[in-house]
């Protein structure tokens, strides 16, 4: 391409972008920012004990999971945001024109054991944000949190607030929401977001998301989210935990196979535990070598049932994706309702695999693994 | 690298790059400058001096102003002990750690911060490339 030739359509660097918007831009509140505004009766019940440390006591209603992680022990920096010149620094950092400000710590809020008190909080910080945060000259926009504990009065926040200027969306603390998002004690809540033209956002926190995770599954009240959701999530959590305990380093003989639980999860899986373990070394001090080759090497992955069959385009990059010519077997799961005929799978991956890799997939893969 | 006795520099004067003194710079310190247009880091940490590139691997991040510690590791029994004390520099902006005598990340070889020698000559510090 000729240097002087103006091609107005690619981008080169952030300067090539119209416009950037940063859609979860977090603060991070803390007691002393919300306490002026919580209403009574909890400001009286609570707020004589001052500021106490950094979080305050409030820190404590809000469960998280064993926070030993590169923030809490100095590793990495997370700037404060708690004021518009912190903002102002997040903005010229990041570069971006207009950014949705979410919250940190009550991103537990869906956790916290006091619903009254949940919702008290949702509505101070829905303030605390609106007086010191959301500046739509500065294209400093804001979400409103609710409390899911408390649906009609998460309604009422919203008819509330929501036509205040610079509300982009609302947000529900999503990690924990007992029972999960497709009950209809929360259809208030949606009606009211509909009248006000918001959309909702939804965001776990990592500390929350399994604290109820047994009893969500008791409350999908369908055999559909269960069977699309349990499988991989169930094997998420154990191999994250194996990997971070080191198991396939002290069995490095032992392969292991997933069975049962689609394909996609898997390549984002490996990448997602390869991204976190980069700044975390010393959360998982066994592994000698990054957790997405533990899983190329001694992990298997058996096909049935395979998503997005009527998208080879799909299929045979996420096989890709995670080497399957060398960890993928075939499975039929003959004769449950949704098993696949032998050559289905085949028919796909055949226009991306060679032949070699294809005879992997459909059984020399197998005879490695077990013991025939 | 580290260089951390009178070292018989090869280095000649067009490669050797003052930075400061010796006694500028105390154990467990580090100092953060500008030469030539690159951004270095020199630490002394534990009896020795070594100077690593500024500039993060990973987002471009200041690697080398961030925490200076040591990791977690596991000995023989796979009981989890404390390692490389002070020489580990974590970036501050999503934490990724760099041991600063190699400048390798402690999590992947694919990364690995440039490391610079550095020569003592006569009190004074210099940094060669
Ligand atoms: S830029 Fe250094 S850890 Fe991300």
């Amino acid at each position: 391409m000729s240097s002087q030739a103006a091609e107005p359509d690619t981008v080169r660097s952030l300067d090539d972008l119209d416009v950037i918007v940063d859609t979860d831009f977090h603060l991070t509140e803390r007691q002393a920012d919300i306490f002026p505004y919580l209403e009574d009766p909890f400001y009286s019940l609570l707020n004589s004990q001052g500021e106490g440390d950094d979080y305050g006591y409030l820190g404590r209603v809000y469960p998280a999971h064993g926070m030993v992680y590169s923030v809490t022990v100095g590793k990495a920096d997370s700037p404060t945001v708690r004021t518009s010149e912190d903002v102002q620094k997040g903005k010229d950092l990041i570069e971006w024109d207009k950014a949705i400000a979410t919250p940190t710590q009550n991103l537990y809020l869906a956790a916290v054991h006091h619903d009254d008190l949940a919702a008290a909080l949702a509505r101070a910080y829905n303030k605390w944000l609106l007086d010191n945060i959301v500046d739509t000259d500065e294209g400093v926009y804001g979400a409103l949190v609710v409390a899911p504990q408390k649906p009609i009065k998460a309604a009422e926040l919203v008819d509330d607030f929501a036509d205040e200027s610079g509300i982009a969306a609302v947000m529900i603390p999503s990690g924990s929401v007992h029972p999960p998002l497709g009950n209809e004690d929360y259809y208030p809540l949606y009606e009211a977001c509909e009248r006000a033209g918001l959309p909702i956002k939804m965001h776990n926190a990592a500390g929350t998301m399994m604290t109820r995770f047994p009893t969500q599954w008791q409350s999908l009240n369908r055999a559909l989210p269960v069977h699309v959701t349990s499988h991989n999530m169930m094997h998420q959590v154990n191999l994250a935990d194996m990997l971070t305990q080191g198991v396939p380093v002290r069995f490095p003989d032992l392969d292991f196979v997933i069975q049962e639980a689609g394909l996609g999860w898997y390549p984002y899986f490996m990448r997602r535990f390869d991204h976190d373990y980069m700044g975390a070394k010393f959360d998982a001090p066994m592994l000698e070598k990054e957790p997405s080759e533990y899983l190329r090497d001694q992990f298997y992955v058996t096909s049935q049932p395979v998503e997005g069959a009527d998208d080879p385009e799909y299929l045979n990059s996420i096989v890709r994706l995670f080497e399957g010519e060398n960890s993928l077997m075939f499975s039929s799961d003959y004769p449950h309702f949704d098993f696949d005929y032998t050559d289905a799978l085949m028919k796909i991956l055949r226009s991306e695999f060679d032949g070699d890799e294809i005879k992997n997939i459909y059984g020399e893969t197998a005879e490695d693994v077990y013991r025939f | 690298m580290a260089a951390n006795d009178e070292s018989q520099s090869t280095g000649t004067a067009d490669n050797l790059h003052h930075v400061t003194s010796v006694d500028d710079v105390d154990d467990g310190e580090r100092v953060v400058v500008d030469v030539e247009g690159r951004e270095i880091a020199l630490f002394h940490s534990n009896g020795e001096f070594h100077a690593l590139s500024n500039y993060c691997t990973h987002q471009g991040g200041p690697a080398c102003e961030g925490l200076l510690t040591g990791t977690i590791d596991v000995d023989e029994d796979d009981e989890l002990v404390w390692a490389c004390d002070d020489e580990i520099v974590s970036c501050p902006w999503h934490g990724w750690e760099f041991d600063i005598t190699t400048g390798e990340h402690l999590a992947s070889d694919k990364y690995r911060l440039p490391t610079y020698d550095v020569r003592v000559i006569d009190g004074e510090l210099y940094v060669e490339f």
